[in-house]
């Protein structure tokens, strides 16, 4: 636009632009002023949230105990529930493999040595676990387990891009819609294989861990023949312990 | 003694020395040659002196076709402010450096400014050939070679008026065809508008436009909320009151174990020693005399009580 002669001979363009700037400003500060408020009661949730859950996590605890008590006095035995979450890790590299074996650690998004993920389960992922139990090694990990996974080493998976996991927001634009809003709700879920466990799971990108300190023990052996493979149970948390 | 033999592929005369151009393109070409020679930066650019000229494109009147001498001709570039272009050709001419020289193409020179008039026989031609650098054309005849000299556009042009006139009959305008070449029309242009600025900073393309975003954030370091409390406190804001918490239990059970031992290794006093054993015995008597073990009257006598 061309300068139109004003008393103050101020170009029309650098007008229109000047008003068309503080419109925006308007709105961004509203658009601000209203995030904040969110920000802030959200906060407050989180921070209930995670109260409830420590909580829950004490008691279950306490229960457990109180049950194995129990039976101990009675004479008999309690027999705990069998797992429901299971963290597997591969163990071996990418070299001279069978291809339906490449094929289901793919599935299980277990593509480099010392990858790490959870899953739930059932009777499909333990025939999975079966046909690849020479290549991974996995058990059942504790909440320490847990938490210390998704701290250190969580990665997001947002737009196909592994985002680490600096603060709630990113939990929330990934799985806001499933109600999980922080990182204490993403470890309730995953404990507790809630129902959105496979969106949570799959938020999570496959956890890159390093080569555990003090080693492992024979590779090419299963665990109960004082190797490493297949399933060591309650013995993965000392391995997560080391490799995290 | 030389070697034998004949060369790699004699060079021979019936080489393809000519090229088939498609008209359109020629014709596309001159006019475009013809456009860029009223753009002062392009004739400049080109390497011509024309600092002094009054206007761009520079046409002088029908008078000048009919000079017959030379020297009015210097005369008359003088006065248009030409004459500048011609000393600079003049004064460089030189011998080609190569081998050229001895292929018949021994002396290189600047292009000074091209004159071109539009009656036919006109006497300019002889009055101005001679000059160096300076060359003449008839506009119905326009050479792209002399338009465009090394391809290059923005020759400096000297058209007289009727030359001028001309042009529109000869090429056309962009709606008309031309009257000369049969069904010929100026080519268009690819942009109607070609000022960017004002295109960018236009009503209809400012109105849809976004705002700038002036902070662009970066991915940070990530830092480990195990180790670093704030970032823990960003994530997880009860990890304030629940490390609180810890803490506190954990100063409870140290004083409280802390007691507890201080209390053991203290030397018991005597009467809280003789209250210990007197308990004692007391317990031991309700044991024996409240059990309903079923074999007693064996071993009253070894143990010398009665129930």
């Amino acid at each position: 636009m061309g300068g139109e002669e004003v008393k103050v001979a101020v170009p029309e363009s650098v007008l229109k632009k000047q008003k068309r700037n503080e419109e925006w400003a308007l709105a961004k500060k509203e658009e601000n002023l209203a995030l904040k408020k969110k920000n802030a009661e959200n906060r407050k949730l989180i921070y209930n949230r995670a109260k409830q859950y420590a909580k829950e996590y004490d008691e279950e605890q306490k229960e457990l105990i109180r049950l194995k008590r129990e039976a101990r006095l009675k004479g008999g035995f309690y027999v705990n529930p069998e797992a429901k979450l299971l963290f597997i890790i591969r163990i071996r590299g990418i070299n001279a493999m069978h291809p339906k074996t490449r094929s289901i650690l793919q599935l299980l998004r277990l593509r480099q040595i010392f990858n790490g993920v959870f899953l739930k389960v059932n009777k499909a992922t333990v025939n999975m676990l079966h046909r690849v139990e020479p290549y991974v090694t996995f058990g059942y990990p504790n909440l320490k387990s847990v938490r210390e996974l998704i701290y250190k080493r969580g990665f997001g998976k947002l737009h196909q891009q592994r985002i680490p996991l600096t603060d709630n927001s990113i939990v929330e634009q990934g799985l806001g819609k499933h109600g999980i809003i922080c990182t204490e709700d993403l470890i309730h879920e995953i404990i507790t294989v809630g129902p959105h466990f496979k969106e949570a799971n799959n938020f999570l990108w496959p956890f890159q861990l390093k080569a555990p300190l003090g080693g492992l023990k024979k590779k090419r052996n299963h665990y109960v023949e004082g190797g490493d493979a297949g399933n060591r149970e309650d013995f993965i948390n000392e391995l997560i312990r080391r490799m995290n | 003694m030389c070697r034998g033999g004949r060369m790699f592929a004699p060079t021979k005369t019936w080489r393809r020395w000519h090229r088939k151009v498609n008209v359109n393109q020629k014709r596309y070409a001159v006019v475009s040659a013809i456009a860029a020679s009223s753009i002062p930066s392009l004739v400049m650019a080109r390497g011509h002196r024309v600092e002094s000229v009054p206007e761009m494109p520079l046409v002088i009147s029908d008078s000048a076709e009919s000079i017959e001498k030379t020297s009015t001709a210097i005369k008359v570039l003088k006065e248009i402010g030409a004459y500048p272009d011609a000393e600079k050709a003049k004064d460089s001419q030189a011998i080609r450096p190569g081998k050229g020289k001895m292929r018949n193409r021994r002396y290189i020179s600047r292009k000074g400014p091209l004159i071109v008039y539009g009656t036919e026989g006109a006497k300019l031609v002889k009055a101005f050939r001679n000059i160096p650098g300076v060359e003449v054309a008839n506009v119905e005849r326009l050479n792209l070679l002399k338009l465009a000299p090394g391809g290059h556009l923005g020759r400096f042009v000297i058209w007289t008026k009727s030359a001028i006139e001309k042009l529109d009959s000869i090429y056309g305008s962009f709606e008309k065809c031309s009257e000369k070449k049969k069904g010929y029309v100026l080519p268009r242009s690819k942009m109607v508008n070609a000022d960017l600025a004002r295109i960018i900073n236009s009503d209809e393309v400012q109105s849809v436009v976004k705002p700038i975003k002036k902070e662009i954030k970066r991915a940070s370091l990530k830092k480990n909320p195990l180790k670093n409390l704030n970032v823990m406190l960003k994530l997880n804001p009860y990890a304030k009151t629940a490390r609180r918490m810890a803490l506190l239990a954990e100063a409870e059970r140290v004083k409280s174990k802390k007691e507890k031992l201080d209390k053991k290794r203290k030397p018991v006093s005597k009467e809280e020693l003789a209250a210990a054993k007197a308990a004692g015995k007391a317990w031991y008597k309700t044991m024996i005399s409240d059990s309903d073990y079923t074999e007693f009257d064996n071993f009253t006598k070894w143990l010398g009580v009665s129930q």
